[in-house]
């Protein structure tokens, strides 16, 4: 009786054995249920089956065995055994077989390993876990930068609010991985055996992280609409605690084109736009003047900022030695270029004669050494300064794979004891070897001059990793007097950076900064069906004979930049822009007047501090995109 | 626990409730995945298999069946696994469906995706997404709306997944009562060259006339010929068995030799045309079988072995990788005849079987056709591809791998990933991904058994498996006259070799044939052909337990 009470008091339902929280333990207790008890039946098949020995003939019973046996095995039937002995055996190899795939595959198969991308399993589970949310620097839902919505269809989908303005930085699902591959972690085993599920799983899927980065959605946004048309590359930072404020390249692609395969191939293949690659991270520009900004804090570093250079006599040229080409300034410029003056004067009138000069004078340990310290790297020769692969220590991010997926191709300048002085000159005033340095550096090296302390801050990009130092450059005085010298170039008369004083007239902001203008070889595409350009030439081969081969055509290209800091009493933002291809003009009439704009819209937008922000009834509020 | 029809029973009334058990845990897993399952169908396979658990009453009581149950039980075992993993098949629309495919997946994918919502997201996050702004919550299953699932009686009882089992299953009742009798085996014993023509005859001429292979579907209406084929080659080996053991230099007479060589080469011209070469496989594997173990003398067996392995190894050398034979010396130029020779067909099993995962140069005569479409349908959508091809040539290398694995390995890859996902235990009934293997109902089964099951549910099959060969070769053993001795053991070797070369092809330790694994795989006319031959097998131990009864009161008589 107490028995039956017993039975009608459990409850019958499965999901209430196994733990009916986790869903999932239903089926996978009962399968195992299945499991055990089918074993447990086949152990009976095969006991009653062996214990089933063949009936025996009445005759039989009074022989001696060893008749019996002969009587029995025959050829034919100790045949039929061996075979069935074989049998077993192949049945267990072709196991064995499997228990490899199972156990051994996964660990020591390495084309089995390479290929499990192929694996349509990760990609459903995959489609099927949310990631979580990516947030901007104000952390709130409200300006998500990847979140998930409900499309009309009623599909979930990750939905971008920047998708093309911050493509470089999310990253595609194939090729290499950006922020939207590296921020989330990986699950550590998302295909649970039945077992685990029962026994190690002990609570609901526990959500993934929302992650906060620094950028500002709508700088960011404002960034890339100030790059449309043209070819280049923004990066916008807070030199006092290393933060990306905003890093955007043009052209850009939609995140979602990239998803197909023909996509892909499409945006891969446009070799005249390369939409796939980072500017901002992964492209060498030429720096130009702007360049100068590291030989100056190399000067500060040696205690040599007060050096002065002897005049020069006619033709007005740097000769660094004897029969040794000139160094000039583009088309006698600057008409005191070739008198004796100060640091801060040449800085201003961006002399290529004194800082070449005072390149030369710093020698290749001391600016080789402030490089370093910045991030570049110094090397010995040419061949070596294309082949330093990516930096990602130069980030402060909480893994690898972060800082991995959006580390800056490393910037390098030759510093070997080879190199001519006329090389090394031109090298202290941004031209000539100096030519590798991508836009993520240049703004790094004015944010190393913004920075109160003098220090360089390692950039980071999620919002939530204490900031961190990636080396202390200058003193703060030496840095606040480094900063004072850039204000000549946007603050005073005769400036070259004068317009953004124009521009920011009325807001109380003061500025520094640097301009840039350089020369670059490029190759020419043609416009309209976007090959490279070539012409035929010919050239003997290794027989002698005379061979066609198509070389491509390349031409002059003029990158116009500008770097700079704002405000100067304590800067918020460290800028760094590039534009491509800008024809006869220079780059403070081109980069210049983008980063003003930019650090008008930080204003707006509160990132350069309270006290900046303009009145809240002069400006309309804005809808957010 | 002796050969009582009763214990037998017990156990498969227990296999009829684990397997109901199953059934309920694929319904739930299906629950959670946001669709049902046709409880129809459940209960049909329920029915099925307590149909099955309930016939050896009447075979014992009316039928006076007196053979061994071990072929009989492990036979139901392998075909209510079987039955449990076409179950969690073919509930699924993803699998089943041909134009709902990607409906049903989205579906399953946003199921997924609202749990974990429910779960975790906060009312404010909820709301930014477009969704009602609720609570975190555990799911609750009762409240949801799961895809409904096709269910209609009339349609699963008339459905060929029901008649079909029904047809071998009374198919095998009659075979039972047919071959149990002296007088019908005496006949095909006679008439054995008979038979095997008159099989031979229409099978050849639907084979020439449709040579698209697997014809209705999936359907193979060539599979039960097999049986008279054995049954053909069984009769005239019986009757030449003791010639052929007189060797004369270790080698036969002519007249004896050829007849057999005749009877055995006949059955592989049809599955030739039909390029059916499992079939080939096994059928050459129980020849050899039947062979070694009829003729006693030791140095024609190693001649026979020796050629069997001489073939294999030109098959294999044939089929070799290139960059592997070009390790060995002489190895490429030995090949190349070889490979000219072999059907495209074999060569893609071979490359697949020894190097799957690395794909062929687009060059390779076998698969350069398939990479040509391909590139072809790729050049459709991106005018360009030409142009970057010759730019980057590294792109070549990277639509071939995607070709590869979209086209031939395509199949083999995901049973592989399934294998290797399945672990110790698999991933639970209804909680893998086994309808990402296509026609994994049927030739990719035991990919399906071992993803949802695992390492564990591949052993049960396995041992089934050996529980009816061992059993069947007991009946062998015990057989009294040479011709059912013969026909026992070939069919034995024959549903042995055929679940082996299976279960092979999907481990990786064979090529892949395309043949099913019987009872287990869903499957029309082979579900048919492997129920006849247990049914025949059944006959065979029944004669056997007569014989000794008989013999034993005859004797007793006597006395």
């Amino acid at each position: 009786m107490t028995l039956l009470l017993f039975f009608l008091q459990i409850s019958w339902k499965p999901e209430s054995w196994f733990g009916g929280q986790i869903l999932e333990r239903t089926p996978a207790g009962l399968s195992l249920v299945y499991l055990i008890g089918v074993a447990v039946l086949l152990i009976f098949l095969i006991l009653s089956f062996l214990r089933n020995t063949r009936l025996k003939f009445a005759f039989e019973e009074n022989l001696p065995k060893q008749v019996k046996r002969k009587l029995t095995s025959t050829v034919t039937n100790r045949s039929l055994r061996i075979w069935q002995f074989v049998f077993v055996a192949l049945a267990l190899t072709v196991y064995g077989f499997h228990v490899y795939w199972t156990y051994y595959a996964d660990k020591n198969n390495e084309q089995f390993q390479a290929l499990s991308y192929k694996d349509l399993r990760t990609r459903r589970t995959n489609a099927a876990r949310l990631r979580g949310w990516m947030l901007d620097r104000s952390g709130k839902l409200g300006s998500a930068l990847a979140y998930y919505k409900v499309e009309k269809d009623g599909t979930i989908d990750r939905t971008f609010a920047l998708e093309k303005e911050m493509a470089h930085l999310l990253g595609t699902e194939r090729g290499t991985p950006g922020l939207e591959r590296t921020l989330y972690k990986a699950e550590a085993d998302p295909m649970p055996e039945a077992w685990e599920i029962l026994t190690k799983i002990k609570k609901p899927e526990e959500e993934q992280r929302d992650v906060r980065i620094t950028i500002d959605r709508d700088l960011q946004a404002y960034v890339a609409q100030q790059l449309q048309g043209k070819k280049g590359a923004i990066v916008v930072m807070n030199p006092q605690t290393g933060d990306v404020l905003a890093m955007y390249s043009n052209p850009s692609f939609a995140l979602s084109d990239a998803e197909k395969l023909e996509g892909y191939l499409r945006l891969e293949g446009d070799k005249m736009n390369k939409p796939l690659l980072s500017r901002a991270t992964r492209e060498y520009y030429v720096p130009g003047s702007t360049f100068k900004t590291l030989t100056m804090m190399s000067a500060f570093r040696a205690g040599q900022q007060d050096l002065m250079f002897p005049d020069l006599a006619a033709p007005d040229c740097y000769t660094p030695y004897k029969n040794s080409r000139p160094i000039c300034d583009a088309g006698g410029s600057c008409e005191i270029c070739s008198v004796s003056v100060p640091l801060r004067e040449a800085y201003k009138v961006s002399s290529n004669q004194y800082f070449a000069q005072l390149a030369n004078a710093l020698g290749r340990d001391r600016m080789g050494e402030t490089a370093r310290l910045v991030g570049i790297a110094p090397v010995d020769t040419p061949e070596d300064a294309l082949t330093q692969g990516y930096f990602a220590d130069i980030w402060n991010a909480s893994n690898k794979r972060i800082a991995n997926s959006i580390s800056p191709t490393r910037s390098t300048i030759v510093t070997g004891s080879k190199l001519s002085l006329y090389d090394f000159g031109l090298e202290g005033m941004g031209q000539g070897l100096a030519g590798q340095m991508t836009p993520f550096q240049m703004a790094l090296i004015a944010s190393a001059a913004g920075n109160m302390q003098g220090m360089l801050m390692k950039p980071r990009i999620e919002a939530d990793v204490p900031p961190q130092m990636f080396a202390q450059i200058l003193t703060p005085q030496q840095a606040a007097e480094v900063r004072d010298i850039m204000s000549t170039v946007t603050e005073e008369a005769g400036g070259t950076g004068g317009v953004v004083k124009s521009k920011l007239s009325g807001t109380n902001i003061s500025t520094g900064g640097k301009t840039g203008t350089a020369e670059k070889e490029a190759l020419v595409y043609d416009q309209k069906t976007g090959r490279l350009k070539t012409v035929t030439k010919k050239r003997k081969n290794e027989n002698g004979e005379l061979v066609e081969y198509q070389d491509p055509v390349s031409y002059e290209r003029t990158d116009g930049w500008f770097i700079c800091i704002a405000p100067l009493e304590n800067p918020q933002v460290a800028i760094a822009v590039v534009v491509e291809d800008i024809g006869n003009r220079f780059g403070g009439q081109t980069a210049a007047p983008i980063a003003a704009d930019v650090i008008l819209k930080a204003r707006e937008l509160g990132l350069l501090g309270e006290q900046y922000r303009p009145k809240p009834q002069t400006t309309q509020p804005k809808k957010r995109k | 626990m002796k050969n009582r029809a009763s214990s037998h029973i017990v156990i498969l009334l227990l296999i009829v409730f684990l397997t109901a058990i199953s059934h309920y845990a694929i319904h739930y897993g299906a629950l959670i995945r946001g669709y049902e399952t046709s409880t129809m169908t459940g209960f049909r396979n329920i029915a099925l298999l307590f149909l099955l658990a309930i016939l050896p009453i009447f075979l014992a009581r009316f039928g006076k069946f007196q053979g061994n149950w071990a072929l009989y039980t492990s036979a139901v075992l392998l075909f209510s696994i079987g039955l449990t993993v076409q179950y969690r098949l073919f509930s699924d629309q993803e699998y089943v469906s041909k134009k709902d495919k990607a409906e049903a997946r989205q579906e399953k994918i946003k199921t997924a995706q609202m749990h974990y919502i429910q779960q975790n997201y906060s009312p404010e996050k909820k709301q930014m997404m477009g969704l009602p702004p609720t609570e975190k919550a555990p799911v609750d299953l009762s409240k949801e709306t799961p895809r409904p699932s096709e269910d209609s009686f009339f349609g699963t009882v008339f459905s060929g997944r029901t008649i079909i089992p029904l047809f071998a299953i009374a198919c095998l009742i009659g075979v039972i009562l047919l071959f149990r009798r002296d007088d019908v085996l005496e006949i095909l014993q006679k008439n054995g060259f008979l038979l095997v023509v008159l099989t031979l005859v229409p099978l050849l001429l639907a084979a020439i006339t449709s040579r698209a292979g697997k014809s209705i579907g999936n359907m193979t209406p060539w599979e039960p010929a097999k049986i008279p084929f054995l049954i053909g080659f069984a009769a005239i080996l019986a009757v030449l068995y003791k010639n052929l053991a007189r060797t004369y230099w270790g080698v036969p007479r002519a007249k004896d030799v050829i007849p057999l060589l005749f009877m055995a080469m006949l059955p592989f011209f049809p599955f030739f045309v039909l390029k059916d070469f499992g079939q080939m496989m096994v059928f050459s594997s129980v020849y050899v079988t039947l062979y070694i173990i009829a003729v006693r003398r030791l140095p024609q067996r190693f001649v026979l072995i020796g050629s069997v392995l001489l073939l294999v190894c030109v098959l294999v050398v044939g089929a070799l990788p290139e960059d592997t034979q070009a390790k060995i010396p002489l190895l490429p130029t030995l090949a190349k005849p070889v490979k000219k020779v072999l059907p495209d067909r074999i060569q893609q099993r071979f490359h697949l079987w020894l190097d799957g995962f690395n794909p062929p140069t687009p060059e390779t005569d076998w698969w350069k056709e398939d990479y040509d479409d391909y590139y072809k349908k790729l050049v459709e959508k991106e005018p360009n591809l030409p142009q970057m091809l010759e730019e980057d040539p590294n792109l070549q290398k990277s639509i071939n791998v995607d070709a590869w694995f979209d086209i031939l390995a395509f199949q083999p890859a995901q049973a592989t990933f399934g294998l290797s996902s399945g672990g110790t235990t698999g991933r639970g009934l209804g909680l893998g991904y086994v309808e990402l293997i296509p026609v994994s109902d049927s030739d990719y089964i035991y990919a399906a058994i071992a993803e949802e099951l695992g390492l564990f549910g591949g052993l049960l099959v396995i041992f089934a498996l050996i529980t009816l060969v061992s059993a069947g070769i007991r009946t062998a053993v015990e057989a009294r006259d040479m011709f059912s001795k013969l026909c026992a053991a070939g069919l034995t070797a024959f549903i042995g070799f055929q679940a082996l070369v299976n279960m092979g092809g999907i481990t990786r330790a064979l090529p892949m044939t395309g043949i099913t694994l019987p009872f287990v795989s869903h499957g029309g006319f082979s579900l048919i052909t492997s129920f006849i031959m247990l049914g025949m097998l059944m006959a065979f131990s029944h004669r056997n337990s007569v014989d000794r009864l008989v013999e034993a009161e005859l004797i007793n008589e006597n006395r």
